[in-house]
């Protein structure tokens, strides 16, 4: 869960860590309780780049930023929504740096990542320096990285680091970047922006983030659905042809690869986990009637290599599921293998529904492309 | 590694044989073969009662000194997974091979870190199992894929390595070995880890790796197979070249941040170890299939 800026300040900020002061305003919304003066206003997207996608714009005063809202005419930025602006001031700082703490897969531990001169270019600068460390060796590791920098930087980010990392501990957090830190002339510091990435897998012991994905599941999509019916499904094209039912994350990314090649439009990733259907059709209910809500999709492509599903149970569900989803109209290709085929087959057959049912995954494809061209592909 | 843990008559144990899932696979295992010794049940509460003629036990410690039990299949659920591995490495086990998914990543760090401090050998968490087909197995690999022969297989995905091995079967080309690595981002044995022990056997000519963006693992294991000289043909595919950066496509492993983990990045270090990365699931079977020249190919019936 890549938690919005406005978000990750507003989880921080009651555990000591400042951050200039801010509202949250949507596009079409008035500026409320929005501060005066020189403003910050920061489009909030779940991805980074925001600067120099021109998502970060100065105004001289709350005037000023209402017009600039107004006239933002884009709805994304780098390819992801904007959900609304932060209006924030304006912070004077002598030094603007750099601070991240991640999770070194390979380690199994920490990495604490500094950079002397923050800002939007920090990826390509030369004075980086990070180091594996553990959460309770956090300030000795940043007292070792931070040697030779500037004395205002080094103070800042050994004060800084170990307050982060009990946030990115508390928080179960797989990122957490600081960028800039905002270095006043008296030494103090303010957290610029923030990028936080939260486990989607501790948010049942996260009440926090938990009371935040039900407050915005429209920010947050992916994860309140996961949290909600106990599966992932990603729109990853809202304007997609071809409406995926499939079970796997491996294999429904690489379909979804493999039919972009072919430049067709995949409305989205799905892993259904058919093996924990426990005879309840809820799940492919959630998911057709999700395909079903975007009348760019004509044809649905289900693929379930089952190895313990029983497809005779399957094809049941999925015929209860189609009849709970009459909006649903497109024709189904069904890859189907494994145990009970035959039974599925005779099950989907007399169900009236428009279902083809191939067992072949290629052939599967070439079918759910032949339907997207108009063919009739129903079987005798 | 220890690779005697990788043979055929390895005991086995399950944790949370008594849930519908361990039941469950803990008959298939056994019909498939599998040197199936004993369960444990972590609650102090519940039955002890066998499951079949498996005997139950109330921790890896009871289990081991009654079974001598040097592997353990975890099917628990994803919170309870760490203290699992405790009781797991504290009874002496040194083969874990975690199955849940969804255990958080935090938990995951200490599941790693302990792992690695009992010099224990952990694959997962998330991964379908392993197997040596026709011999055993040790989680739910399906057996519809499974045929023994040359390959070794590696996986972050359970599904893509199902749908390209029981292609692969088809045409009449079976495993070896089969390790499903799983798709979480912090896990146990990583592809890299791997190398050396599919360099040993000899029953394994050639290595398919099923890779997914995010993460370095695919980078780790280019340096892995330059660094042991690995002398037999090795094969991948990747998974999520197109999706979009910042978004968790059903395994945490899989997400990107700016130009890290993506598909581009790991395409060039397999391809520098000479790795032969095939861009569609047609491809690499076609690749495999031509390059291991089967005896002679045979048609399963599916079953």
């Amino acid at each position: 869960m890549f938690l919005i800026e406005h978000h990750g300040k507003e989880l921080l900020a009651p555990h000591g860590i400042p951050v200039p002061s801010g509202v949250f305003v949507t596009a079409s919304g008035n500026l409320g309780h929005a501060p005066d003066g020189p403003l910050m206003i920061k489009a909030q997207v779940a991805a980074g780049g925001r600067g120099k996608a021109g998502g970060v714009l100065p105004a001289a005063s709350r005037d000023e930023a209402a017009r600039l809202i107004a006239g933002f005419d884009r709805a994304m930025l780098n390819g992801k929504t904007i959900h609304g602006f932060r209006i924030e001031q304006r912070v004077a700082f002598e030094r603007e740096t750099y601070v991240s703490l991640s999770i070194d897969a390979e380690a199994a531990c920490l990495r604490l990542l500094v950079a002397a001169q923050g800002g939007v270019d920090v990826e390509t600068q030369a004075d980086t320096r990070s180091a594996l460390t553990q959460p309770d060796q956090i300030e000795n590791t940043a007292r070792t990285l931070c040697d030779g920098l500037p004395p205002s930087v080094r103070n800042a980010l050994i004060d800084v680091a170990p307050k982060l990392a009990d946030l990115f501990q508390r928080y179960e957090a797989l990122l957490l970047e600081v960028n800039p830190l905002f270095i006043r002339a008296d030494g103090s510091w303010l957290i610029g922006d923030i990028k936080l990435v939260i486990d989607d897998n501790a948010i049942e012991r996260q009440p926090a983030i938990h009371a935040l994905l039900e407050r915005h599941p429209d920010i947050y999509p992916e994860s309140a659905r996961k949290l909600t019916h106990g599966f992932d499904y990603v729109e990853v094209d809202p304007r997609g042809e071809i409406g995926l039912i499939t079970t796997g994350a491996g294999l429904s990314m690489q379909l979804i690869d493999e039919l972009k090649a072919q430049g067709r439009r995949p409305l989205n990733f799905c892993d259904i986990r058919s093996g924990q259907f426990r005879g309840d059709p809820a799940r492919l209910i959630a998911v057709m009637r999700w395909i079903a809500s975007r009348p760019s999709v004509r044809v649905a492509l289900v693929n379930i290599f089952a190895g313990i599903t029983d497809l005779a149970e399957f094809a049941n569900l999925l015929v209860q599921a189609a009849q709970a989803v009459p909006e649903l109209r497109v024709p189904i290709v069904a890859r189907l293998i494994g145990r009970n085929l035959d039974q599925a087959r005779q099950i989907l057959a007399s169900s009236g529904l428009t279902v083809t049912l191939e067992p072949d995954l290629d052939r599967a494809i070439a079918l759910t492309l032949a339907a997207l061209d108009g063919k009739d592909i129903r079987r005798g | 590694m220890d690779s005697t843990l990788f043979e055929p008559n390895v005991p086995v144990i399950i944790q949370g044989i008594t849930g519908r899932a361990g039941r469950t696979h803990a008959q298939l295992m056994q019909r498939y073969g599998t040197n199936l010794v004993g369960g444990v049940v972590a609650s102090a509460s519940a039955a002890r009662d066998p499951i079949g003629s498996i005997p139950v036990f109330g921790s890896c410690r009871e289990a081991v000194a009654r079974t001598a039990a040097r592997a353990s299949l975890i099917m628990v659920p994803p919170l309870n997974v760490l203290a699992a591995v405790e009781d797991a490495l504290a009874g002496g086990i040194a083969l874990l091979v975690a199955v849940t998914e969804g255990v958080p990543v935090h938990d995951a760090l200490k599941i790693v870190q302990m792992a690695r401090a009992h010099d224990a050998i952990l694959i997962g968490p998330s991964t379908p199992g392993i197997a040596i087909p026709g011999r055993m197995k040790i989680g739910f690999l399906p057996d519809t894929a499974l045929i023994p022969g040359p390959l070794g297989v590696v996986s972050k995905s359970g599904t893509l390595s199902y749908e390209l091995c029981y292609r692969l079967a088809q045409r009449g080309i079976g495993q070896s070995l089969w390790i499903g690595g799983g798709g979480d981002p912090v896990k146990g044995a990583r592809f890299g880890d791997l190398v050396p022990l599919f360099q040993q056997r000899a029953e394994t000519r050639a290595l398919l790796v099923i890779g997914e963006i995010g993460g370095s693992e695919e980078e780790d294991l280019a340096d892995a197979l330059i660094r042991a000289r690995f002398s037999k043909p090795v094969f991948a595919i990747l998974a999520g070249a197109t999706a979009p950066e910042g978004v968790t496509m059903g395994h945490a492993g899989a997400l990107i941040h700016g130009t890290r983990g993506t598909a581009a990045s790991k395409t060039a270090a397999l391809g520098a170890a000479g790795v032969r990365v095939h861009a569609t699931m047609r491809d690499i079977v076609e690749d495999v299939a031509g390059t291991m020249a089967p005896a002679a190919a045979i048609t399963q019936p599916v079953r």
